[in-house]
């Protein structure tokens, strides 16, 4: 059924293998979540505002504060890595597609469908509200006896399984389909990251599964995995929730980082500094980031010497990470620095990082860390290192990349506009929560009282928000803008130093009419310069008779059985006929597996 | 299942669906280990019994595992017939496994049966068990799923006959079927004889 | 219909004072000057890095600013080993500066002085229970109230979901596990602890002793906003009187007390008041002990003034201030709310 599927139109968006357009898909329905985690935040922050507001109730902030969570991590800034996963490994090592493509595309699928289950919660009122790391046992039925809960846990469970799938695709696209002479410390730095990335999602996520399964079981089945009176322990479902949780935490940041390290260096117009110590300072911090999940939990009563332990290895993580941050700027050194909406946003990431960063070692103090936990004080800082970092950094990259995907150039006008208002708005929002934190706030509170001297410091953090608000909609229409009216954007715009520079704006279906061969470092690069920078005529690609090019076949099966999957976790969130939507999904699920197994790719 | 251009030449010269079950296998790894760590931390907190002594039934579980095992032979068999292009014999010890697979399984279904209805212990009786469920049923969902892979196979090779020896899927498959098979010996170990220790 | 879940009070919108009611660095009880010993280290090597990563970053982009003209790109080097190995190891240097107090601190206050007083402080849905156990076994509720200058060890946990007991100008917080309880079903199996010794009362002279607040801090369901508590510390003579008043029975002499203690039938199943019938019916109670309600500044966790308006407004609907409360809405008229309101308010013996 595979055959002369047409090339154009819906059909061909939903059954495509080919990883550009999943990579477009990806980018599109991650933005799109962007806006609704980011109503979720101004909704919060409106709330938050002044003292003693009414405009939500407790139980509606706390869905705002879980959804928010849940959708900006899971269906925001996940998904718009793997947008640049998906469009810029296969180009950035030289292979026609990812390893394996239907794989890819049922990734896909599964995301978007386990991303709508999630978000079907605000459709039928009953959205959980027990925070983005649901700590048990708040997640019981007899505290949350709707199916909220079970939204979020389904949501996350199936979403995780799209990551899972995808990693390893990634993971053996990255190790096996590199263009030859590509030696593994030849791969662009994002190449790199992405790596790493892979190897966290497909061990942490195993965790996260475990403990997603137990608290269904216990919600359906009443077994008392996190229920004190049955034998169990809360403090269970914290170990496991941060085992997978704080390499996720490296999961968000590393591909930004990946992104940020080529934006510098093709903006300086110099190779990345010390590339090897980059690539073992990623390693190690993918190594360690599996070493200190405890330091979410240092108020839970660990007992000093497992919490000095954790603090130890906590601390240590700031030394590859301060490693990677003098390389930046070196980067930077002696370059020739041309300032645009990409650029800045890979410098503010390095500036907003940095800063997240350093009260990130305040809290490796447990000492410390008693103080500033569940305050605002942690607010203030894993949004400077996620919102800052990550999405800073990620903006940059779709700066970056929007021209060799679109064929044209996004407005500079409005992307710097959006850049700084951006800046301040962040900076606004998320500096004051710092004293908030210190003058005590704890997080998740849906109101206080007027008598605390919080008063001036929210209004400030609303503002901000709103500013940033403002920023948001530019970016949004400078994508539309761009689109139709920007600039033709060349095969190589910013002077690149990658392969995908290499090839048209936006790449054949195909990729590389002839695979490349590489034989150093930013190949690309000295194609166009010698050593001493002295210009060179870069080789064309050759024209082929694309006919005689082997494309992977479109295929329905993805599509089929991820919404089989849907249909299984669908069961659970349903108060009638679960057990029949489930079954329907399972034999969905199966039908599709067999017809995948015997489809000619 | 086959998938990716069969041609293509890879940077590791190891097949692509192969790497990737190592992949996979990894993060099972992960998965199994969460789940008898969870198991060793919970068997003991049960409010009320049974408890594991009061249950288990060694010489069993024995057999069960001996099965197992004599499945992972036949897997090897498969594939080196499979390689050697004996049509008859590779569809013979492919059967194999899979008959080593449905003892096995039921082998489970009586263990699940009895513990259930002869010592009352259900899935939410207690945390014991509610791990102990958790863990070995999670394991006979691998098994199950390498059964159905592996009758799959053979249903092949005994429609499409001779043209059919893609020695590739058998070898992807027996990798998965090794790995459910030695994560059996780990659970038998630390699940069933331990209780002894 | 919702309502603000606070008194209005004096609205400033910016105080340049960091003296909050919760802030953290005021550093009252050794615990707290410990920490923020720490963390004025780390705020020092922090604005340190801060300005060694800024400084360099600022300075690079403005010196090498690209002129747009450039003919040639410019020289492509990849490392520098000895930088690399500098901004590897003076990193590490300066986090022992960090390590070594930290672990420190850590099992100092690990250990538990002799003879500290034994406070058990119990997490509920949405508010806190404090039990002395060494003090004539009284049971509170959302006041906790301290001798001046005496270690005390606070042993933590909840009846039902996580809470987090802080109260910030003390120091550092610690989460209320909800655990299995033993066969009575009030002893917990497990719990948490956190000692701290207190602080002296500044004016020996003032009645009432020094109030300080505290908030639950974690997520526990809607109104987790509305889980606050406040800590009153006496000077010891103070504190024994207290104690002696925080079990003694109420003193019943209004008529419109009278009614309302028939009234108060009907909140005993969840309330307890010492020298009652109430406390006669087993089982833990899953409302706050009333016994000289009328002591407490604060009703509702914290929430409002302990006035007969606002323990009217809370009588009429407690959902509508506190979303989610466990208490229901009984029903009472005008009158009955104003009879059991003089019963458990008025009828207090007053301590001070």
């Amino acid at each position: 059924m595979a055959k002369n599927l047409p090339k154009t139109g819906l059909i061909s968006w939903l059954t495509t293998v080919d990883h550009k357009r999943i990579g477009i898909m990806y980018a599109l329905g991650s933005l799109f979540f962007l806006i609704v985690g980011g109503i979720d935040a101004i909704l919060m922050r409106t709330q938050l505002m002044v003292p003693n507001s009414t405009f939500l109730s407790g139980e509606t902030y706390n869905g705002l504060v879980t959804m928010h969570g849940t959708t900006m991590i899971f269906l925001v800034i996940m998904p718009l890595s793997a947008a640049f996963f998906n469009y810029l490994v296969p180009l950035q090592i030289g292979a026609p597609d990812v390893a394996f493509p239907r794989l890819n595309a049922l990734s896909f699928w599964i995301w978007l469908f386990g991303s709508l289950l999630l978000n079907t919660s605000y459709l039928v009122q009953q959205v959980p509200s027990v925070g983005w790391f649901a700590y048990a046992n708040l997640t019981q039925k007899q505290f949350n006896p709707t199916h909220s809960v079970d939204f979020w846990i389904l949501g996350v469970q199936v979403v995780g399984l799209a990551s899972l799938i995808a990693s390893i695709n990634f993971f053996v696209t990255i190790v096996n389909m590199r263009a030859k002479g590509m030696t593994l410390l030849k791969m662009p730095l994002f190449v790199w990251t992405t790596l790493v990335t892979q190897v966290l999602l497909f061990l942490s996520l195993p965790v996260i599964t475990v403990a997603l399964v137990m608290i269904s079981f216990d919600r359906t089945f009443g077994t008392g995995f996190f229920n004190p009176g049955l034998g169990g322990q809360v403090v269970m479902w914290q170990h496991l929730f941060w085992i997978f949780g704080h390499p996720e935490v490296y999961i968000l940041i590393l591909p930004a980082m990946g992104i940020v390290s080529e934006i510098l260096a093709t903006f300086a117009r110099k190779p990345l500094f010390g590339y090897t110590v980059m690539v073992y300072s990623s390693c190690a911090i993918g190594f360690l980031g599996f070493a200190v999940w405890a330091h979410h939990m240092f108020t839970t009563g660990l007992g000093p010497w497992a919490t000095a332990l954790f603090s130890a290895a906590t601390m240590l993580i700031a030394v590859p990470t301060g490693v990677k941050i003098f390389n930046w700027i070196s980067t930077l050194w002696g370059g020739q620095i041309r300032f645009t909406t990409a650029s800045l946003f890979a410098i503010s990431f390095v500036a907003m990082f940095t800063f997240g960063g350093l009260s990130g070692i305040m809290h490796s103090s447990p000492v410390i860390d008693t103080q500033h936990q569940a305050s605002y004080f942690v607010v203030a800082h894993f949004h400077y290192v996620l919102y800052g970092g990550a999405v800073m950094g990620l903006f940059g990259g779709i700066y970056y990349w929007f021209p060799k995907v679109t064929g044209r150039m996004m407005n500079e006008f409005i992307g710097k506009t959006q850049f700084w208002l951006y800046m301040i708005g962040f900076n606004l929002t998320f500096f004051p929560m710092h004293f908030l934190g210190l003058e005590g706030m704890p997080r998740r509170i849906y109101t206080y009282a007027g008598d605390q001297n919080w008063n001036f410091w929210n209004l400030c953090a609303t503002l901000g928000a709103y500013i940033t608000a403002v920023g948001g909609a530019l970016f949004f229409i400078n994508m539309l803008y761009s689109m139709i009216w920007g600039a033709k954007a060349s095969a190589d715009p910013w002077d690149g130093r990658t392969l995908e520079w290499s090839i048209a704006s936006p790449p054949p279906e195909y990729n590389f009419a002839k695979l490349p061969e590489v034989s150093q470092l930013d190949d690309w690069w000295y194609k166009k310069y010698t050593h001493d920078g002295k210009r060179l005529t870069p080789p064309q690609q050759p024209v082929v008779d694309i006919s005689s090019i082997h494309l992977p076949n479109q295929s329905f099966w993805p599509i089929f059985l991820a919404g089989g999957i849907t249909m299984i976790a669908t069961g659970f969130v349903v108060s009638a006929n679960g057990v029949m939507i489930s079954l329907i999904g399972v034999a969905l699920t199966v039908a599709s597996t067999y017809g995948w197994a015997y489809e000619e790719p | 299942m086959s998938e990716s251009a069969h041609h293509f030449q890879t940077s590791t010269n190891i097949e692509n669906r192969k790497f990737a079950m190592w992949v996979l296998i990894a993060s099972e790894c992960f998965l199994f280990g969460t789940l008898i760590a969870n198991y060793l931390i919970n068997k003991g907190r049960s409010i009320a019994g049974p408890t594991p002594q009061d249950v288990y039934e060694i010489d069993i579980t024995t057999l069960s595992t001996f099965d197992l095992l004599m499945s992972s032979v036949a897997m090897v068999l498969a594939l080196h017939y499979c390689k050697e292009k004996d049509l008859r014999k590779f569809q013979f010890w492919t059967f194999m496994v899979v008959l080593g697979g449905l003892i096995f399984l039921g082998f489970q279904y009586h263990e699940f049966s009895t513990f259930v209805l002869k010592e009352g212990l259900g899935l939410s009786t207690n945390i014991f068990a509610s791990s102990f469920y958790l863990l070995t049923g999670c394991h006979g969902a691998h098994v199950t799923v390498g059964v159905l892979w592996m009758s799959s196979i053979l249903v092949t090779s005994l429609i499409k006959g001779k043209e059919w020896f893609n020695s590739d899927i058998v070898e992807v498959a027996g990798l998965y079927w090794h790995f459910v098979d030695v994560v059996w010996i780990i659970i038998f170990t630390v699940v069933y004889l331990f209780v002894y220790v | 219909m919702q309502q603000p879940a606070f008194d209005e009070s004096s609205y400033k919108l910016f105080d340049v004072s960091w003296d909050a009611p919760m802030d953290t660095i005021s550093g009252l009880t050794e615990w707290s000057r410990d920490i923020n010993s720490v963390y004025a280290i780390t705020t020092v090597i922090t604005i340190f890095v801060f300005f060694a990563v800024a400084i360099p970053l600022i300075w690079t982009l403005v010196k090498f600013k690209s002129k747009g003209d450039e003919q040639t790109p410019p020289k492509q080097f990849h490392g520098n080993t000895t930088l690399e190995i500098l901004w590897t190891v003076i990193p590490v240097v300066l986090l022992l500066f960090i390590a070594v107090p930290t672990w420190r601190i850590l099992f100092k206050h690990a250990h538990t002085p002799e003879g500290a007083m034994q406070v058990d402080v119990i997490g509920h849905q949405w508010w806190w229970e404090f039990r002395y156990p060494q003090n004539g076994n009284i049971i509170t509720a959302n006041e906790l109230h301290l001798p001046e200058n005496t270690p005390v060890v606070f042993r933590v946990w909840s009846a039902d979901v996580i809470h987090g007991f802080w109260v910030p100008k003390f120091g550092g917080k610690m989460d209320a596990n909800p655990t299995a309880m033993e066969e009575d079903g009030i002893t917990p199996k497990r719990w948490s602890v956190l000692n701290i010794v207190t602080p002296s009362v500044a004016d020996a002279n003032k009645k009432g002793g020094e109030m300080y607040q505290g908030q639950c801090t974690q997520l526990c369901g809607p109104s987790h906003a509305l889980m606050r508590f406040n800590t009153v510390v006496h000077s010891k003579d103070e504190f024994e009187s207290w104690a002696k008043t925080a079990n003694t029975p109420p003193a019943v002499e209004t008529t419109l007390a009278k009614a309302g203690e028939q009234v108060f039938a009907r909140c005993q199943a969840c309330h307890a008041i010492t020298g009652t019938p109430s406390e006669q019916i087993p089982g833990p109670k899953i409302g706050p002990n009333l016994t000289n309600f009328g002591n407490r500044k604060y009703l509702g966790a914290g929430t409002r003034l302990n006035t007969m308006e606002n323990l009217a407004a809370w009588l009429r609907d407690p959902a509508s201030i506190k979303q989610g409360s466990l208490m229901p809405n009984l029903g009472l008229t005008e009158e009955e709310i104003q009879q059991v309101s003089s019963y458990v308010r008025l009828s207090t013996t007053k301590t001070y």
